[in-house]
């Protein structure tokens, strides 16, 4: 309730969303979970994107891009997976 | 010698190859349905594991809402000073402030010597933080709070700096400004 009554007031509640606490003195490690947190979450990504505009025909090769390695990641992900199995029923199949 | 070696030799591998008797499969022989191991849990724990897992062991990493009445070297944590760093590709300006809002101290990379490109690189971030910081000691404040904003060679840097000059941080904020639905940004660059 405390928290709905903040964001009523404000909007953007500076030192609640994206912040880390350093421990330790170690500050590294903190802005380097920040970073990764941001570049998960994608906010890095819309943040360099949105620096210049993007043409249409320029999105639309970017989306048709990321649909060709999604397809691709997919793929090789499973083939890898497949490789490395180890819980086969007959541990060498073909070979009896 | 040689012969005797030899013998040897024919001995061990036909003692090798006499221990490999196998018998023909047995056709009957029912598949032991045990030997499948049960779907692991360890391999979709193991993705999990990733980030979560640092989430997890360090608790308290991230404000809650009690988080502004800790204490802080005896400051409470929403009053502590705020250093404010605007990173940008060509330039970092650190802005020290009071919990308020209100500028204490202003430096920037140009302001410290850099001049043109120099002035986004990460060591000018660095030495332009410790310079702040030993300036932000010299009136005083000792324990601050860091917010950065942009993207730019000098974010790590320019936070790292700052507990070199001798500050010492005790959260790192991103306020970087994003929107999902901007205005129409400027044209792209031609190169």
């Amino acid at each position: 309730m405390f928290l709905t009554l903040r964001l009523l007031g404000n909007r953007h509640p500076s030192f609640i969303a994206r912040t880390v606490f350093v421990k330790n003195n170690n500050v590294d490690d903190a802005c380097r979970l920040l970073n990764r947190i941001l570049g998960k979450e994608g906010i890095l990504e819309q943040f360099r994107l949105t620096r210049h505009y993007e043409k249409p025909f320029q999105t639309r090769r970017r989306v048709n891009h990321e649909k060709c390695k999604a397809i691709y990641n997919e793929d090789m992900e499973r083939k890898i997976q497949f490789v490395l199995r180890k819980n086969r029923h007959e541990p060498f199949p073909g070979c009896q | 010698m040689l012969s005797a070696l030899r013998n040897k030799f024919r001995v061990s591998v036909n003692t090798f190859v006499r221990s490999f008797q196998t018998t023909a499969p047995v056709a009957t022989e029912r598949f032991d349905l045990k030997r499948i191991p049960a779907d692991d849990e360890g391999v979709q724990g193991e993705k999990i594991i990733d980030l979560d897992s640092v989430l997890k062991q360090k608790r308290n990493i991230f404000p809650t809402l009690e988080s502004d009445k800790e204490l802080h070297d005896g400051i409470l944590y929403k009053d502590l000073p705020i250093c404010n760093i605007r990173v940008t590709h060509n330039n970092t300006i650190f802005t020290l402030t009071s919990a308020e809002g209100a500028v204490k101290i202003i430096r920037s990379c140009g302001m410290e010597g850099f001049k043109n490109t120099k002035k986004g690189t990460n060591i000018a971030a660095q030495t332009t933080a410790i310079s702040i910081a030993s300036k932000a000691i010299d009136k005083g404040y000792k324990t601050i709070k860091v917010r950065v904003r942009g993207l730019g060679p000098g974010r790590l840097s320019a936070v790292k700096g700052l507990t070199m000059g001798g500050l010492q941080v005790v959260s790192v904020t991103d306020a970087t400004h994003v929107s999902w639905n901007p205005p129409r940004p400027r044209k792209a660059r031609r190169l």
